[in-house]
């Protein structure tokens, strides 16, 4: 092997390896038009009687859960829909907190999304027609990460905000503890 | 030489460690036990005034007791002598585990319960042994009226008035129970849970009206305060907090004491354009009536949103306390606390009407312990500021100016925007939020359970979106000076200072109750029920109930002659959210900056629903 | 001489750029005056040191080289220069040390003349920068009279006007070249800057410290009117919006009340009430849309409303995807915004 040969297959392996990333760095401008946002249909951890299949993971999970753009994304829209108001910085309050590993209606993104444009019976609003589908999905990209499930390159490293819990990219992830988080 | 120079260092040496030894034998306790300050003065005292104060009947039918909020109940069999003796009687289970700020109501031999959402009414029949309910009232509020409630969904109590029982539901409807069958005689809709308005208040019953008011100061809600016709539920008259003078019902009978409160459409001016609208100001704390002039009282709430520089001006008519004439609602007084509030300094405290010695005769006041740490005297009639003296630690204001009548802010702490400020006392629940305190004509003091809290606030853009919440700010809350969270302070209104104070480790955020055997109750937030002798905070008597205190408690005379004491444990409203609301404690700005203050509550107590009614054997 | 030069220089150099409203030889402001005479004051020194410098050099090339200095570094002995050599150097040194010298005390004086200007200030202005828009808002004693815009200033001409600046993420500059100089917007403290406008204009600024993916397009347009204009600007501005008046507006009123543009934007006068987009309150009034991005015309504004990300990739606005009913409505209200 000469080693101007040996330097390309070097070259083209590092090049792999940066193309390997763009998972991270992919960035969506634009989804389906918001009057056909098609909602993610999981239900949280439930029985399928009958021996029946539980759907399969929705594709747009892949896209969102460790792209960095849509966490970023969903870490503004965090704070200027109000979110931060109801469930503060993860903590909660009004609403349930979001850092912790307790799901009440399901901890993976497909079910985050539809959490948050369906809203939920005792008081989670309902949020389809007012956000853009891309917008609902990383906004349920940040909220997966509030509890460190994301891969850490992709996550937030500071919060904003005047004092919060650890950053994301110390936040440990948590051990899954029922069915719904084993897919990630 | 050198035998007695060892010798002398020798017991040098000793006398030094016997020494240290001694300093740690009795290190000081921490000491919860009360500080005296002064002494409780002879000579005429405050009083309640007689028509708003009327003698005890024995029943509690009102969450304050009566109209001049005395919370004061004249039974004495109960007295620091036999206080030991005090022993459980029965116990009821409300099924309800969010937080219990309520009072059971006592009407002949009848006792009315009304619990936070879902706002079941019991009523437990008294002469039957074990108070066994004689019927349960299902209002059925909106489950998604949780998610607009700011602090806990919990309910501050129900009314009895001429046979029938009225309360507020979470979804914002106002219900007439008949007080025998539990039968619903009329509910009518006030607030809109789709717009974020909520009620948790204990409406005000008098003259033939309900007077409710409304919540959402966090969610850019419009308050206001309706009359409803006792009989009918229909709407007599509606007055806003916030907007044009002609929706305010301020007109020519409105005559503010101070120069900064007249003008036309002040509601609209101090704000700027279109703000009003979703400013806040709301009726969701205490109304106080005096039947010899026919005058409400009632404080209003926050403006919205807490970044203050979203809404330049005075923000009027928040932060205020206003009088009515309860027939048509029209304004006749008015005072503003904390004009352009920078803290969440809600008004909506207790105004406990009294008479005070005054020169040769006696005036008519309020006594108001406010949010933003100064205890008023207000003159009933015109809204005159006599006093204003601070009874908590403050750094973020200087005083009350009383010539103009409005507070003097320390520009330093103002929080801004994309900021930090730090160190702000009082925090946002103020020295003292909603529990009312207890005032007891006997020794003439006022009962006060309060905070020592003081917090980091940051402020950033709030944006409006109708049914959300409205704030802009980041809090972190922690103890104030010396370290406690609580505090039980005993304070003279006539010669404005405390007479002694109990220092507690948690923020107490249980009302208070007087009696005539000179005792004072309280609740703790991990679950104490104290009794403390009125003259000198002395602990006398404490029982550990199964969830943490923050209820009403009362008194009355069981069917059979003797004194019952009943409080209902529950821990949650705003200061217990980390424990209702199943918190994750490693976030500070948890539930508006509370969870930090209180990160060790988890451990210290769990959620509950319970009854306990005690009184002394036979 | 120095008055002279700030009239006549600006207009030579000018003439060479056809923006007007968008040149630090504006000459519109205050600021911009003394910008200018502190600019003539380094053009003429330096000027002159660089005919100097390049009259010096020419002469050491066309000097001819006699025998005797090409020995010199041969033999090492030392070598006897001109004997006005030693002088010249010394008077060369000392002229620099002159020449930056007067740079610097100029330099102190326009810093100081520029800082006195800055007090006695009759108007105020918050302007937030966000990525990538301006958010203004006209500040009042008079609560009510409280004027929030975006994108676009008016200012009124003669009045000491002082900006406070503040960002909202990232740092932003603000840079009007022909009213003052840059001012830099950082995230969590408050600059200011104060302009004195000196004739009426139209001018532009732009964002000048790279703030993201679309920091080109993330320019503000400066109206300097007569204070009485002013006046009217800002009281026709604090009216609330147009109400809808035919059914297609009506309906495009519903959409923008109702569906998502109330969430993050406000609309005087009616339920949208954002605050985290630009006010659009008076939005067809304004010179552009999208903070420069495009000039206001009723097709601009059906390509923006139906897709942003288009014109103007990553702006935080989604693209919504409306239907073609929806847009008519919805840009028939908007252009009602006046």
């Amino acid at each position: 092997m000469s080693s101007r040969f040996r330097a390309s297959l070097l070259f083209l392996g590092a090049a792999a390896l940066t193309l390997a990333a763009c998972e991270r760095e992919e960035h969506h401008s634009r989804s389906k038009p918001i009057g056909e946002t098609v909602p993610a249909g999981s239900s949280p951890q439930t029985i399928y009687p009958g021996g029946s299949v539980p759907p399969a993971l929705d594709a747009r999970a892949k896209l969102f859960n460790n792209n960095a753009n849509a966490i970023s994304m969903g870490q503004t829209l965090y704070q200027q829909m109000n979110c931060v108001g109801c469930h503060s910085h993860g903590g909660g309050g009004m609403g349930p907190p979001l850092m912790d590993d307790q799901w009440r209606y399901g901890g993976r993104i497909d079910q985050i999304a539809t959490t948050i444009a369906e809203g939920r019976p005792n008081g989670m609003p309902a949020w389809r027609g007012k956000l853009t589908e891309d917008q609902i999905w990383d906004l349920a990209a940040y909220v997966r990460s509030m509890s460190g499930l994301p891969s850490k390159d992709a996550v937030s490293s500071r919060s904003e905000s005047m004092s919060g819990p650890t950053p994301q990219t110390l936040t440990a992830k948590p051990q899954p503890t029922n069915s719904d988080a084993a897919p990630q | 030489m050198r035998r007695v120079g060892t010798a002398v260092t020798v017991i040098g040496v000793l006398a030094a460690a016997s020494a240290l030894i001694s300093c740690n034998k009795n290190p000081a306790a921490k000491s919860t036990g009360p500080l005296i300050y002064a002494k409780i003065e002879g000579g005429p005292h405050a009083l309640p005034p007689a028509a708003a104060a009327p003698a005890d009947d024995g029943n509690w039918t009102m969450p304050g007791k009566n109209y001049a909020s005395t919370r004061f109940s004249a039974l004495s069999q109960i007295t620091p002598a036999n206080i030991g003796k005090l022993a459980l009687a029965f116990t009821f289970s409300t099924g309800t585990t969010k937080g219990f700020e309520a009072p059971p109501l006592v009407v002949n031999g009848t006792m009315y319960i009304i619990t936070p959402f879902p706002n079941y009414l019991y009523a437990l029949d008294l002469t039957k042994p074990g108070a066994p309910a004689k019927w349960t009232f299902k209002p059925k509020p909106a489950a998604a009226a949780q998610g607009v409630a700011c602090c806990d969904v919990v309910n501050r109590g129900a009314v009895y008035d001429d046979g029938k029982i009225f309360f507020n539901t979470l979804d914002g409807q106002t219900f007439a129970v008949d007080a025998n069958s539990g039968q619903m005689v009329w509910r009518t809709q006030l607030g809109d849970i789709q717009k974020g308005e909520t009620i948790t208040m204990a409406p005000l019953v008098a003259d033939g009206k309900v007077l409710v008011g409304n919540s959402g100061g966090e969610m850019g809600v419009r308050g206001w305060v309706a009359a409803l016709d006792e009989g009918s539920g229909k709407i007599a008259w509606k007055a806003y907090a916030t907007g044009p003078d002609k929706e305010v019902l301020i007109g020519p009978r409105f005559h503010p004491f101070y120069a900064s409160d007249r003008g036309h459409d002040l509601g609209v001016k101090s704000w700027p354009p279109d703000a009003w609208k979703i400013g806040g100001a709301n009726t969701w704390g205490w109304l106080s009536y005096d039947p010899e002039t026919h005058q409400v009282f009632y404080g209003t709430g926050n403006p919205g949103p807490w970044n203050p520089d979203q809404r330049p001006g005075d923000n009027k008519w928040s932060t205020g306390i206003f009088a009515r004439d309860i027939s048509t609602g029209e304004a006749l007084w008015y005072y503003q606390a904390s004009p352009h509030d920078l803290f969440d300094h809600d008004n909506v405290n207790e105004l406990i009407l009294a008479d005070i010695p005054w020169g040769n005769g006696r005036r008519p006041v309020i006594f108001h312990p406010g949010r933003n740490g100064y205890f008023y005297v207000f003159d009933r009639r015109t809204g005159q500021v006599l006093s204003a003296t601070p009874y908590g630690y403050i750094n973020s204001s200087k005083g009350v100016d009383l010539k103009s009548g409005r507070l003097i802010p320390v520009a330093e702490k103002a929080p801004k925007s994309g900021r930090v400020t730090r160190d702000i006392c009082p925090a946002s629940p103020g020295a003292k939020d909603w529990n009312p305190s207890a005032f007891s004509p006997i020794t003439g003091l006022v009962y006060i359970p309060h905070l020592n809290l003081c917090q980091d606030e940051g402020n950033m853009q709030a944006n409006y979106i109708s049914g959300t919440p409205y704030v802009g700010a980041d809090v972190k809350m922690y103890a104030g000076p010396g370290g406690n969270r609580g505090v039980f302070t005993a304070w003279d209104p006539i010669n404005h200072r405390k007479v002694w104070e109990i220092k507690e480790d948690l923020p107490l955020w249980s009302p208070a109750l007087a009696t005539g055997g000179n005792l004072i109750f309280y609740g703790t937030m991990d679950g104490w029920f104290k009794a403390v002798d009125a003259r000198n905070g002395k602990l006398l008597w404490q029982f550990k109930a199964g969830s943490g205190i923050i209820g009403q408690p009362i008194s009355y005379r069981g069917p059979d002659g003797r004194q019952y004491i009943a409080v209902i444990c529950g821990v949650g409203g705003w200061a217990g959210t980390i424990v209702s609301g199943q918190m994750d404690p490693r976030d500070p700005t948890g539930a508006l900056g509370f969870a930090n203050a209180v990160k060790d509550l988890p451990m210290k107590t769990t959620a509950g629903g319970m009854l306990y009614v005690f009184t002394l054997p036979r | 001489m120095t008055r002279r030069a700030t009239a006549i220089l600006p207009l030579l150099l000018g003439a060479c750029s056809y923006q007007h409203y968008q040149s630090a030889f504006g000459n519109a402001a205050v600021e911009d005056s003394q910008f200018l005479i502190l600019f003539t004051i380094f053009l003429v020194v330096c000027v002159v040191m660089y005919v100097l410098v390049m009259g010096f050099m020419l002469l050491g090339f066309l000097r001819s080289r006699g025998a005797a200095e090409a020995n010199v570094v041969e033999t090492g002995r030392h070598h006897h220069s001109h004997p006005l050599m030693r002088t010249a150097l010394i008077g060369w040194t000392a002229l620099i040390g002159v020449g930056l010298a007067a740079l610097a005390i100029a330099s102190f004086f326009t810093d100081r003349s520029m800082a006195k200007a800055a007090t006695g200030e009759k108007l105020s202005i918050t302007l937030t920068a966000n990525q990538w828009w301006w958010d203004v808002q006209y500040n009042s004693s008079d609560a009510s009279k409280t004027l929030r815009t975006a994108n676009e200033l008016h200012l009124p001409v003669g009045v000491p006007v002082r900006i406070t600046l503040a960002s909202n993420d990232v740092i932003h500059s603000f840079w009007v070249p022909s009213l003052a100089g840059k001012q830099d917007l950082i995230p969590g403290r408050e600059s200011d800057i104060t302009i004195v406008p000196k004739r009426t204009g139209i001018f532009r600024g732009q964002c000048a410290e790279f703030c993201g993916a679309q920091h080109a397009h993330m320019a503000l347009v400066v109206n300097v009117d007569s204070y009485p204009d002013f006046i009217k600007w800002w009281d026709h501005q604090l009216q609330p919006a147009a109400a809808p008046t035919n059914p297609v507006t009506l309906a495009g009123y519903e959409y923008v009340t109702t569906g998502p543009c109330g969430a993050c934007h406000n609309i005087g006068g009616t339920p949208a009430s954002g605050t985290v987009a630009p006010d659009l309150t008076h939005l067809a009034s304004r010179r552009s849309i999208a903070a420069g991005t495009l000039p206001m015309s009723e097709g601009n504004l059906y390509g923006w409303v139906e897709d942003p990300q288009s014109l103007k990739p990553g702006v935080k606005m989604p693209t919504i995807g409306l239907e073609p009913g929806q847009l008519h409505a919805v840009v028939a209200y908007l252009e009602t915004l006046k």
